[in-house]
């Protein structure tokens, strides 16, 4: 026994070049340096896979992060709205008797925060009876007296509650911070797991590890049980702040996975004392709200008339009892640090306990013995300020300079209340993956509480979080920390829930048809429109490359023309002077034109038509990623991120702007298989077909328009580019073999309601739509946008090919210039009906006082 | 005495308003000073809902919510009030304002504890330097608390000019110190602000000024403070008029500052422009026969 622990621990060593910090307590190794008994099977597994074998599977690893987008945003960071998430491959592994101490602690705090908010906002008897600093309450910002006696269904207050813990050099473990309103993290968790779960399944299996997926299913029990009325099909919404909240992935990954509409402020109106979802079909009642939204937000009326955000209202609501908040509104009030200076106190009055696991040490200044230890030890503390919240950074005071120091102890002075001292934990450390071996980072663990009818359920696992480099001690995504999969091991075989295997779980299906807030409708749409317009633009510029590289085909100059024609119609090229080129060499004009498309295809100056609408589509599919399966979403993803990051030497080459094009078309028509085959035929899936028919046909309009020339010698190059552009060389070959003919060419472009490029196919598709769409008034008159759609699609009916090509007194075709007008104009004409129909739902809120 | 008191607010949009929510603080509340007799609350157009409550500070507040499409909405609110008035307090038998300060410091009993929440900054009244200066002309060492109060209001009376231009509802209560300028309700913030740097609680007071004795603040609706002193209850001080208020003064409701008690607050969705009129008449009557 002796000698094999001995050999994992030399095999070990010399493996994977771990180095432990002295002076620190460290997840794996002991102090003796020998691998911690419940992280055998892991090392044992790591030692058999290697440092080669891990590096590979971490690849995959990291495929599926990029592939399944999963993010966060940072703050004030304006090169994107979201960033990769950081995830190691090594988890931490608890032992299975240290978590249930852990489990018994943190379901003892939940249990004890929910018993203070109630107090807070009921009978404030701890205050009264001296337990409690009522300045710590009655001054803070989060103490929202609007909700205070307001009945909490349950007595429940705190849903949801998690805990950042830390472990010190002796191996015992505090907390270090409570998230008691919004508490994020636990969607990441999941992914981490669903992530490590694919790298190492074998380990994963062999070591037992507790799933996580019945914390999620007694989440939504509760949360069922909650509701005041509709028990049996509740609408329950997850009300987001918004994309650009940091951690937007985790709110539309946690409502696709329960099963939840995600929803902003906007979308939800509150009439006649209850709450309504805004949907295209109209107002339907909501049961209850789960709020990632700071609660001071959530309500302009009565909470914080400044914040836009919110529904105004929701505070009578709620008091009415006509809808469940969860967390409740208010319960930011304990969030800060200070409370935790009464803890153990409290713990004794309110519950006859001894507070399990200790808060780190803290003291608040408002107290007089408190504030005098703190100015005096100020270079050993952290410094916070008591009635702002958990985001806002501590002073560090060993970090600072003595007159910094100083200045900080007399600010404190001045006003001490305001202020609250923490010990630092020397945070444990755990190996990282890095560089080929694993070297040592400091840690966070944070741990989620779901409450249940009568008791609490800790998730059995959690989001570990690492410091980003070694010599600081704040874990946190914000500051570029990594994060890791939490490994609880279990005595006995886990039982499997199907629930996690399904991350793109939709319980949409039966109201999908009903629940499409119309801001979704919208995105949707011009989501359609986007992808198309992308998808165009792809197929023209490839069809200029490609005529560039065969620049012995004489007929290849005309194709070019055209194409450039065409794009110059759509604004992604610039009006070239014809002088200039007209003087210079065919070589020298072709190389420019080469930059100018390269150019245009990165967008490297940030201008390009193209980049701004693959931003748009960035921007859209981003806003909507709830609403797609987790592989329509990828599709998408992968493609905006080739044009996001080209590789520069490919950069350079035509060859790869090709490749890159080819590889796009395969995407976008993955992406349009997902909507065809995955989205289910409701109000949603519409719009979005919606917009791309439109663009479609709004596209193939100009791109006739712009593309043909009557005179132009060569006529058959250019009717072989739209031909191509349109994607129906094909079907035109086998149709007529290789005589180009115009009216044929603009038969099977514009008539052909057999052709699912043409013109008329979208306006066919597009009747069908709009027949569908929800009425906007009773009555058995057929919508305007019925009539524009039918009267654009009659045109093209009654229209014979041969006219088209008909020349008049001046030789042009005016016949065809007259049916793309009126096409082209009734287009536009319908998608500002449908807008102004169906998308009105941006009208400013006002304050109305004085 | 019993007043009528007629409180119209009256909006007016440029474009419609599709939707709004509003909250009325605008029944009078019964104190040992005045009795409520009727209260009514007449609204155009018709409120598809109507609930009150009781807010956090005791008043009662009525909910209301149109989602009939309106360009003008218009609330009034009509009472009787019997006002009794106080008897006369002698400033000079008020306890030195240093033992308010503490008892309330140490909140002992149910009313200083009360009273405590009323001594910390409010989303309108934050502290500043200048406060305690300005307040400690009038609380020497061991003056007595409404003695002091008294003075205060007094000198806030002298020196602040009541300039209708000079301030709008966001102006931070620092400002008024220092232009010395302002209207009732900043008159009664500066005063707010004065007694809780000395750690004394304050609360603001929303209400009504009876018409004619060329007082200031009729006409609309009028603002003043309460100060505390343990054994004698909330003392009423209006320094807008330099009066102990009495049976001129009908009292709304009171919170930390303006923002607890607005008249009327609400949110409106759309309207484009929008132009409050606000009408308030006080009236000595004779109760309704039956």
């Amino acid at each position: 026994m002796k000698l094999e622990q001995a050999a994992v621990r030399d095999d070990f060593a010399s493996t994977w070049r771990y180095q432990p910090l002295p002076n620190f307590y460290d997840e794996m190794l002991g102090a003796d340096g020998s691998v911690r008994p419940h992280w055998r099977p892991l090392i044992e597994a790591l030692n058999s896979i290697g440092p080669a074998g891990l590096g590979a599977r971490w690849q995959e690893g990291r495929r599926l992060l990029h592939d399944n987008g999963v993010t966060y945003n940072v703050y004030g960071d304006p090169r994107s709205t979201d960033r990769p998430w950081p995830l190691d491959p090594i988890p931490l592994v608890i032992d299975e008797n240290e978590w249930a101490a852990i489990a018994a602690a943190i379901r003892q705090r939940a249990a004890l925060l929910n018993a203070m908010l109630a107090d807070f906002y009921g009978t404030q008897r701890m205050m009264r009876n001296g337990i409690f600093p009522p300045e710590l309450v009655f001054r803070h910002p989060g103490f929202l007296r609007p909700c205070a006696n307001v009945p909490v269904p349950r007595g429940i207050y705190l849903h949801n509650y998690s805990a950042d813990l830390a472990r010190s050099p002796d191996g015992r473990w505090w907390v270090i911070a409570d998230r008691t309103q919004a508490p994020s993290g636990a969607g990441y968790a999941l992914e981490n797991r669903l992530v490590s779960q694919r790298v190492m399944p074998d380990v994963f299996r062999a070591m037992q590890v507790h799933r996580l997926a019945d914390y999620f299913q007694f989440n939504r029990e509760l949360l069922r049980s909650l509701v005041p009325h509709h028990h049996d099909n509740p609408r329950v919404v997850l009300l987001t702040p918004g994309p650009y909240n940091e951690t937007y992935f985790e709110h539309a990954l946690l409502a696709r996975y329960l099963g939840y509409t995600l929803v902003e402020g906007a979308d939800l109106t509150v009439r006649g004392k209850a709450v309504f979802l805004k949907t295209l079909g109209g107002l339907l009642p909501v049961d209850l709200i789960m709020r990632r939204q700071d609660d001071g937000f959530c309500d302009p009326l009565e909470l914080r008339g400044d914040s836009v955000l919110g529904v105004p209202g929701l505070v009578q609501a709620v008091r009415m009892g006509n809808v469940a908040v969860t967390n409740a509104l208010g319960s930011g009030l304990i969030e800060s640090a200070a409370p935790a200076a009464f803890l153990p106190t409290v713990c004794q009055h309110l519950l006859g306990e001894e507070l399990k696991m200790p808060t780190v040490a803290t003291w608040w200044c408002g107290e007089e013995e408190q504030l005098a230890y703190v100015v005096d030890n100020l270079a050993r503390l952290v410094i916070k300020r008591t009635f702002q919240g958990p985001n806002v950074q501590p002073v560090f005071g060993a970090k600072i300079s003595d007159p910094a120091r100083q200045k900080l102890a007399a600010e404190i002075r001045r006003s001490p209340s305001d202020f609250v001292a923490q010990e630092q934990v020397a945070l444990s450390t755990l190996p990282v993956w890095q560089d080929d071996r694993l070297a040592p980072r400091h840690l966070v663990l944070r741990v989620f509480v779901a409450a249940r009818e009568d008791s609490y359920e800790v998730m059995p696992g959690g989001l570990t979080r690492m410091t980003s480099s070694l010599d600081s001690l704040v874990a946190s995504m914000q500051h570029g920390g990594g994060s890791k999969d939490t490994w609880v091991l279990s005595s006995g075989p886990t039982a499997q829930t199907t629930l996690l295997t399904a991350p793109s779980i939709s319980l949409e299906v039966s109201r999908a048809t009903f629940d499409l807030p119309s801001r979704v409708a919208d995105n949707l749409f011009w989501l359609g429109r986007n992808v198309e317009r992308v998808e165009a633009t792809v197929r023209i510029s490839r069809a200029i490359l490609t005529r560039l590289y065969h620049e012995s085909d004489p007929a290849s100059f005309a194709g070019i023309a055209a194409g450039m024609r065409i794009l110059l119609a759509l604004g992604h090229l610039a009006p070239r002077p014809t002088k200039a080129t007209n003087g210079a060499s065919k070589e020298a004009r072709d190389a420019a034109l080469e930059r100018e498309m390269l150019a245009m295809i990165y967008d490297t100056d940030g201008k390009s038509e193209l980049g701004a609408t693959l931003r748009q589509l960035r921007r859209l599919a981003w806003l909507l990623r709830d609403r797609f399966s987790a592989d329509a979403w990828r599709s998408i993803n992968r493609f905006d991120q080739k044009f996001a990051a080209p590789s520069r030497v490919e950069a350079l080459r035509m060859g790869g702007a090709l490749n890159l094009l080819d590889d796009a078309i395969v995407t976008l028509s993955a992406f349009g298989g997902f909507a065809m085959e995955s989205m289910t035929r409701g109000h949603g899936w519409r719009f979005l077909d919606i917009g791309r028919r439109l663009e479609r046909a709004l596209l193939m309009v100009d791109t006739v328009h712009n593309g043909l020339s009557v005179r132009a010698i060569d006529q058959n190059a250019e009717l072989q580019t739209l031909l191509e552009i349109a994607d129906s060389a094909l079907t035109y070959r086998s149709r007529y073999l290789t005589s180009m003919q115009a009216g044929l060419v603009l038969d099977l472009l514009l008539l052909d309601e057999a052709n699912p490029r043409s013109v008329a196919f979208q306006l066919a598709r597009l009747v069908e739509h709009v027949e569908e769409l929800p009425a906007r008034e009773v009555s058995s008159r057929k919508s305007a946008e019925w009539k524009i759609v039918t009267k654009m699609l009659t045109a093209l009916q009654i229209v014979d090919a041969a006219e088209l090509v008909r020349s008049d007194e001046s030789g042009k075709w005016s016949n065809l210039e007259t049916l793309l007008a009126t096409i082209g104009n009734g287009l536009r004409t319908l998608s500002e009906t449908i807008a102004r129909h169906y998308f009105d739902h941006s009208l400013a809120s006002r304050q109305m006082s004085l | 005495m019993i007043l009528r008191t007629t409180h119209t607010t009256t909006y007016k949009y440029s474009d419609t308003v599709a939707i709004c929510h509003t909250e009325a603080r605008l029944a009078p509340r019964s104190t040992r000073e005045q009795t409520l007799l009727e209260h009514e609350l007449l609204i155009e157009p018709q409120p598809s809902s109507l609930v009150s409550y009781t807010d956090y500070f005791g008043n009662s507040v009525t909910t209301l919510t149109i989602d009939e499409p309106h360009e003008t909405l218009r609330i009034e609110a009509v009472s009787l009030v019997e006002c009794h008035g106080l008897e006369a307090i002698h400033p000079a038998l008020t306890p030195p304002w240093e033992q308010v300060a503490s008892a309330v410091r140490r909140y002992t009993t149910d009313q200083t504890f009360e009273a405590l929440q009323f001594t910390y900054e409010s989303p309108r009244v934050r502290p500043a330097p200048g406060f305690a200066d300005y307040a400690r002309v009038s609380f020497t060492a061991s003056r007595p608390l409404f003695e002091a109060a008294l003075d205060l209001c007094h000198r806030i009376y002298t020196d602040f000019k009541y300039d209708r231009e000079a301030t709008t509802v966001t102006t931070p209560v620092e400002e008024a110190l220092h232009s010395r300028r302002g209207v009732c309700q900043d008159f009664a913030h500066v005063m707010i602000a004065c007694m809780r740097s000395l750690g004394l609680p304050a609360r603001y007071v929303s209400g009504y000024l009876r018409t004619g004795g060329g007082s200031v603040g009729a006409h609309a609706s009028h603002a003043w403070l309460s100060v505390f002193c343990p054994g004698f209850g909330w003392l009423d001080l209006d320094p807008t008029n330099d009066v102990i208020p009495s049976t001129r003064h009908v009292r709304l409701g009171w919170g930390r500052d303006y923002s607890d008690v607005p008249p009327v607050n609400g949110i409106a969705l759309g309207g484009g422009t929008q132009t409050i009129t606000v009408d308030v008449e006080v009236k000595p009557t004779r109760p309704l026969d039956a």
